[in-house]
C-alpha cells in the first residue's frame, strides 16, 4: 500500500511538473541547460559499464534495448 | 552502444558551453547563444546531432567480486573478475552525416555457481594437502550429485550436528566452479544523419565468444518540436544469437540433461549443448525541457525474447524422494536422491520498463542533481525498482566530481527456487503389465526378459533363455518429468533481494581537448534489502567493486589549438622553421610494425595514438629450422621420463597499445604506452602420444584457452642526435614495467590443479626491462627509408613466478615511396633473435608438451613486411595519421621445438596536434 502511494506521489508529481514547466524558455534562456552537468547522462563512458554490470547481475529490463549489444554475461 | 550514444551527447553540450563561456563581446554571445539554442535540447540526446568534429575514447575497467559465503566451507575459489577494455569514436563525414564505432573486450575468470544445494546435503568434498605438519584441508572441490542426504518426515532436509545427531537445518548454499579465462569481442558500427529538427542512426554489430555468438542491428530517430523544448526519440532493435556452450566435463556426467537431449552434440569426447534466441525491442523516449533550470527525461521500453533463454551453465538440485518410504507410517528421516537437472526457463519473455529521470540545476553550486526512477516487470513475475541519484559538481581548473547512489530490488521469478524436492524416485526397477520385473539385455536394450520362480530367465512366452549369452540388467524406468514444474531456475539472479551501490566518477579537462576519467562503484546485493520484505535467500549474497579509467579525445577541440596553418598540416611540421625550408617535411611514413621510429618537432605538440598487432601462429611443429612429425616432438619435445602428450594446433595474439607522446623540448619527446593484449590457443593430442592415465583428466582441446588483459607498460625518452636537411638520428631509452600478469593458472579440474598456463600464455614478462633503440630515417624528394636497431634486457634475475623472458635483438632497415601527397607505400625486411627463457615456474604447472618447457621458446626470425601509411593534409581529418603493414615471415630458425608465425598485422593510429 505504501508503495503504492509513493507511486501516486510520484506520478501527480510529475504531471505537475511537466504541465508547470510548459512555460516556454526562450533561445537565449537556456544556457544552464547547455551546461555540461545538465546533460541527460553526464558520463556516458562509466554509464555504459554500469549498464553491462547491472544486465550481467540483475534481472531488471532496459529502456534502451533497442541500442544493441550482445553476449551472455552468463559469469 | 548506450553509452556512445549518450556520449556524443554530454561533449557537445559542453563544446556549447565552452563557446558560451569564451564569447567576449555582447554580439558573440548572443551568437553563441542563439546557436546554443539552435541545437538543445536534443544535443544531450542523440548521436547524430553531437555537433564537433569527432571524438574518440579509451577505457579499461575492472570489476571484481568478493568471496562468496560457503557457511564455513574452505573457500579456495577465485571470486569472478572482468577486465573490460572499451574504444569507440565518432567521425563526421559530412556537416550532416556521421560515422561511429565501437569496440568492447572482456575477459573474465573465477568461480560461478552453477547450482544451489541444501548444505546439509555437503555438497563439497575436501582437497587435503600434505604439509609438514601433517595432512590439512586446503580448499574444497564441489559436488553436485552428493550422497547421504536425509530428510525429514515434513521433507527439511537434516544436517549432523558435532556430536553426530540430527536436526533440522534449511540453509541452501551455492555450488561453486571455477573457469579459466574467457574472452568476449564486440565490435558496432554506426551511420547516422541529421536534419535541423530531426536525426537518424542505423547501427549493426556483433559480439563473439567461444560459447555464445550474437549480431544485432537498430534503427533510432529523434524529432524536436516546440522549438526544440520537446524531444521525442524512438528505436528499435533486432538480436539473433547462437548458442554452444560446452558442457563442463567434471560437472557434465552428473548432470542430468535428458529435457535437453536432442539439442546436445557429442564432438571429441565434449558435450556441446546447442541453442538460438532472438530479440526484438523498441524504445519510445520524451526529453522535455521544463524551465530553464530543469528537465525531464521519460523513456518507455519492450523487449521480446524467444527460444532458448536459459543460462546453459545453470542447473537445478531436484532431491527426489522414494513415496514408499515416505509413505511407510514411521518417523525415521527419509533418504533424498540429490540429482542436478540443467535449467529450464520459459520459450519467450516479455518486458516492459519505464524510466523517468529529472535534472535540476542548483544555481548556488552550479550544479546539477540527477534523480532517476525506474521501473520494469515482465511475464516470469519479475518486477524491478530502481532509485538512483546523482550530483554533477563542476569545480576549478577543469574537474567534475559525480558522487552518485543506487537502490535496487527486485522480485523473484515465478519459476525460482533454491532446490526442489519431487516425491518420486529418479529411476526405478520397471514392472510389466503382470507386476513382473523387466530385465533387458544391456546389448539389445529392446529385448526384454523376465525371472520365473526360480529366477531363471525366461523370455516374454515363458520360453527359457540361455544367459551367459546375454548381458542382462534390470530395466530401469527415470522419473517423470511431468512431475516437476514446466520452468525452474536456481540461478540467483532470478531471485528476490535488493542491492545498494555508490560510487563516483571524476573528470579532468586538460588542454587541447583531452580529458581523463576515472570512476568507481562499490555495490552489494542482499536478499534482505528487498522491497517488502527479504528475499530469503541470503545464502546468494555478495558484493563487487567496479574501478575505470578512460581517456577521451575531442578532435575538433584538439585541432582547434592548433596555430594557423599548422591546422592542416598535422604532420608537415618539419623543420621549416628551423632551416627555412619549405619543401623540407618530416612526415610519419615509418612502417607501422614499427616502433620508436617517429619523433615530434615542435616543442609542446602532442601525440595520441593506438596501435594494433595481431599475429597467427598453426600448422606443424618446427624445430630449428624444419617440420617435425608429432613422434619426434612426443619423443624429444619434453623430457624422457615425461614425454609429450599434447602440441599446440594455434596460437593467436592480439594487442592494443595507447601511444601518448609529448614534446617539451625540440630535441626530448616522452612517451608511455600502456598496453592491453590478449590471447587464444588450443591444444591437440600428439600421434603416438602416451597412453593416457586412469582417472586423470586432461584438456581434451575441443574449446582452446584465452588469456587477457593488461599487458606490461612501456615508458621511453626520445633524444634527438643528429638532424640535417634529409637525415636524421634519434635514440629512445626504454623502459617496460611489469603491469602484466605471469601466473595466472588454468582451472582447477575436479580435484586437480590446472596450474600455470604456458608461458606464452602469461600477459607480461614479469620483469623490468631495458628497451633501447637508435633509430635513423631519411627522405629525399618522394623517397624516405630507415633503419633500427633494438633491444630487450631483463634487468632481473627472474620474475615472481620464476622465470625470465629471453633477451632480444632487433634490426630493421626499410624504404618508402610517396604515391601521393598523402600516400606512402614501404617495404622492408625484419631480423629478430630472441633468446630462450631462463628458469620455470616455481608453481604447479602440467608439462604436458613443449609450450611448457623454457627451451621451446625464442629463435631468429627473418621477416619481409609491406605496408602503406595514410597522412592527411587538410580537410575535416587533417593531422590524422594511418599505417598498416603486413609482416610476412620467410625464415624462422626456433629454439626447442614450436609452431611458427604465419604472419603479422601491424595497425596504427595517431594524431597530433
Amino acid at each position: 500500500m505504501k508503495l503504492k502511494q509513493l507511486f501516486l506521489f510520484g506520478f501527480a508529481g510529475l504531471i505537475f511538473l511537466m504541465l508547470s514547466g510548459c512555460a516556454n524558455v526562450a533561445a537565449w534562456e537556456r544556457g544552464y541547460l547547455a551546461k555540461p552537468q545538465m546533460a541527460v547522462e553526464p558520463n556516458p563512458l562509466q554509464h555504459h559499464i554500469q549498464l553491462h554490470n547491472y544486465f550481467s547481475r540483475e534481472a531488471a529490463a532496459s529502456t534502451h534495448s533497442a541500442d544493441g549489444g550482445g553476449g551472455c554475461g552468463c559469469y | 552502444m548506450q553509452g556512445r550514444v549518450s556520449d556524443e551527447c554530454s561533449n557537445s553540450a559542453h563544446n556549447q558551453s565552452r563557446v558560451i563561456r569564451s564569447a567576449g563581446t555582447a554580439s558573440k554571445a548572443l551568437q553563441a547563444l542563439t546557436s546554443a539554442a539552435i541545437v538543445l535540447p536534443g544535443l544531450m540526446l542523440s548521436p547524430a546531432q553531437a555537433d564537433d568534429g569527432g571524438r574518440i575514447n579509451f577505457q579499461f575497467s575492472r570489476y571484481q567480486e568478493g568471496k562468496r559465503d560457503l557457511f564455513g566451507t574452505p573457500n579456495n575459489f577465485d571470486p569472478i573478475r572482468a577486465d573490460v577494455l572499451h574504444g569507440n569514436g565518432l567521425f563526421p563525414l559530412t556537416d550532416r552525416a556521421k560515422f561511429s564505432f565501437s569496440y568492447t573486450q572482456d575477459t573474465w575468470s573465477g568461480a560461478t555457481p552453477i547450482t544451489t544445494s541444501p548444505l546439509a546435503a555437503n555438497p563439497y568434498q575436501s582437497i587435503l594437502a600434505n604439509t609438514p605438519s601433517g595432512t590439512t584441508v586446503v580448499g574444497a572441490s564441489p559436488l553436485i550429485f552428493p550422497r547421504g542426504l536425509l530428510l525429514d518426515r515434513n521433507l527439511n532436509p537434516l544436517g549432523r550436528n558435532p556430536d553426530g545427531t540430527l536436526a533440522q537445518d534449511t540453509r541452501s548454499v551455492l555450488v561453486l566452479a571455477s573457469a579459466s579465462p574467457e574472452t568476449r569481442h564486440q565490435a558496432n558500427f554506426g551511420l547516422g544523419y541529421e536534419w535541423d529538427e530531426a536525426a537518424i542512426n542505423a547501427s549493426a554489430g556483433f559480439s563473439l565468444e567461444n560459447d555464445y555468438r550474437s549480431s544485432f542491428g537498430n534503427l533510432g530517430g529523434r524529432l524536436d518540436f516546440n522549438q526544440k523544448l520537446t524531444t521525442v526519440k524512438f528505436g528499435a532493435g533486432y538480436t539473433s544469437s547462437n548458442i554452444s556452450a560446452i558442457l563442463d566435463h567434471d560437472s557434465s556426467p552428473y548432470l542430468t540433461k535428458t529435457a535437453f537431449a536432442k539439442q546436445i552434440e557429442n564432438r571429441g569426447g565434449s558435450e556441446i549443448l546447442h541453442g538460438e534466441r532472438q530479440d526484438w525491442s523498441a524504445n519510445l523516449g520524451l526529453t522535455q525541457v521544463l524551465n530553464k533550470h530543469a528537465l525531464i527525461d521519460a523513456n518507455f521500453g519492450y523487449t521480446h525474447s524467444q527460444g532458448f533463454l536459459e543460462n546453459p551453465y545453470k542447473a537445478m538440485t531436484v532431491i527426489f524422494v522414494d513415496p514408499d518410504i515416505l509413505n511407510n507410517g514411521q518417523t525415521t528421516p527419509v533418504p533424498g536422491d540429490v540429482r542436478a537437472l540443467l535449467e529450464q526457463r520459459p520459450g519467450q519473455r516479455n518486458q516492459f520498463a519505464f524510466n523517468t529521470k529529472y535534472i535540476q540545476h542548483i544555481n548556488f553550486f552550479d550544479a546539477a542533481l540527477h534523480l532517476d526512477y525506474k521501473f520494469t516487470a515482465d511475464d516470469w513475475g519479475i518486477k524491478t525498482h530502481t532509485f538512483d541519484a546523482s550530483w554533477v559538481q563542476p569545480l576549478p581548473f577543469g574537474w567534475m566530481f559525480t558522487p552518485r547512489i543506487r537502490y535496487y530490488s527486485q522480485d523473484s521469478a515465478s519459476f525460482y527456487n533454491p532446490y526442489l524436492i519431487s516425491q518420486q524416485n529418479f529411476s526405478r526397477q520397471a514392472f510389466d503389465s503382470l507386476g513382473r520385473e523387466v530385465w533387458v539385455d544391456s546389448l539389445n536394450p529392446n529385448n526384454e526378459y523376465f525371472r520365473d520362480a526360480n529366477f531363471n530367465l525366461v523370455d516374454g512366452a515363458g520360453n527359457p533363455v540361455n544367459e551367459a549369452t546375454l548381458l542382462v540388467e534390470p530395466k530401469t524406468v527415470a522419473f517423470d518429468p511431468g512431475q516437476l514444474p514446466n520452468n525452474f531456475s536456481s540461478d540467483h539472479r532470478l531471485a528476490g533481494f535488493g542491492a545498494l551501490s555508490g560510487g563516483f566518477t571524476l573528470n579532468k579537462q586538460l588542454a587541447k581537448g583531452i580529458a581523463l576519467e576515472a570512476g568507481f562503484e562499490y555495490y552489494t546485493r542482499a536478499s534482505a534489502f528487498k522491497l517488502g520484505g527479504g528475499g530469503g535467500n541470503g545464502f546468494a549474497d555478495f558484493d563487487y567493486y567496479v574501478a575505470n579509467a578512460a581517456l577521451k579525445l575531442n578532435l575538433e577541440s584538439m585541432s582547434l589549438t592548433k596555430p594557423a596553418g599548422g591546422m592542416h598540416h598535422g604532420h608537415h611540421h618539419g623543420h621549416t622553421e628551423a632551416h627555412g625550408s619549405t619543401d623540407h617535411r618530416h612526415r610519419h611514413t615509418q612502417p607501422a610494425g614499427l616502433m620508436y621510429a617517429h619523433m615530434l618537432d615542435k616543442p609542446g605538440q602532442f601525440m595520441v595514438g593506438y596501435r594494433f598487432m595481431y599475429s597467427h601462429q598453426d600448422g606443424k611443429m618446427h624445430h630449428g629450422t624444419r617440420a617435425v612429425s608429432d613422434q619426434v616432438v612426443v619423443n624429444q619435445g619434453c623430457t624422457d621420463e615425461n614425454l609429450c602428450r599434447f602440441t599446440p594446433s594455434y596460437m593467436n595474439m592480439r594487442m592494443h597499445m595507447l601511444d601518448l607522446m609529448y614534446a617539451p623540448t625540440r630535441w626530448l619527446n616522452l612517451m608511455v604506452m600502456p598496453t592491453f593484449m590478449d590471447m587464444d590457443m588450443n591444444l591437440r593430442e600428439l600421434d603416438g602420444r602416451p597412453p593416457r592415465a586412469p582417472g586423470v583428466h586432461e584438456h581434451t582441446g575441443i574449446v582452446g584457452h584465452s588469456t587477457g588483459v593488461i599487458g606490461d607498460t612501456l615508458m621511453a625518452a626520445l633524444l634527438k642526435l643528429y638532424g640535417k636537411r634529409g637525415h636524421r638520428l634519434h635514440a629512445s631509452l626504454g623502459l617496460s614495467a611489469p603491469s602484466g600478469k605471469t601466473d595466472i593458472e588454468l582451472r582447477r579440474v575436479a580435484r586437480a590443479d590446472g596450474g600455470a598456463i604456458h608461458f606464452g600464455m602469461q600477459l607480461g614478462s614479469g620483469t623490468w626491462d631495458f628497451v633501447p633503440s637508435l633509430t635513423y630515417t631519411g627522405e629525399h624528394d618522394r623517397w624516405s627509408w630507415g633503419m633500427q636497431v633494438s633491444g630487450i634486457k631483463r634487468m632481473e634475475k627472474q620474475n615472481d613466478s620464476g622465470y625470465r623472458l629471453g633477451d632480444a635483438f632487433q634490426a630493421t632497415a626499410w624504404s618508402g615511396l610517396d604515391l601521393s601527397r598523402w600516400l606512402t607505400a614501404s617495404v622492408r625486411g625484419v631480423y629478430t633473435a630472441q633468446d630462450h627463457i631462463h628458469g620455470d615456474f616455481n608453481m604447479f604447472n602440467a608439462r604436458t608438451g613443449p609450450m611448457d618447457f623454457p627451451r621451446s621458446y625464442g629463435g631468429q626470425f627473418w621477416n619481409i613486411g609491406v605496408g602503406v601509411n595514410v597522412n592527411v593534409p587538410g580537410g575535416r581529418f587533417a593531422g590524422n595519421h594511418l599505417g598498416f603493414e603486413w609482416l610476412q615471415p620467410v625464415h624462422t630458425d626456433v629454439n626447442g621445438f614450436q609452431l611458427v608465425p604465419k604472419g603479422a598485422l601491424a595497425a596504427s593510429w595517431s594524431y597530433t596536434f
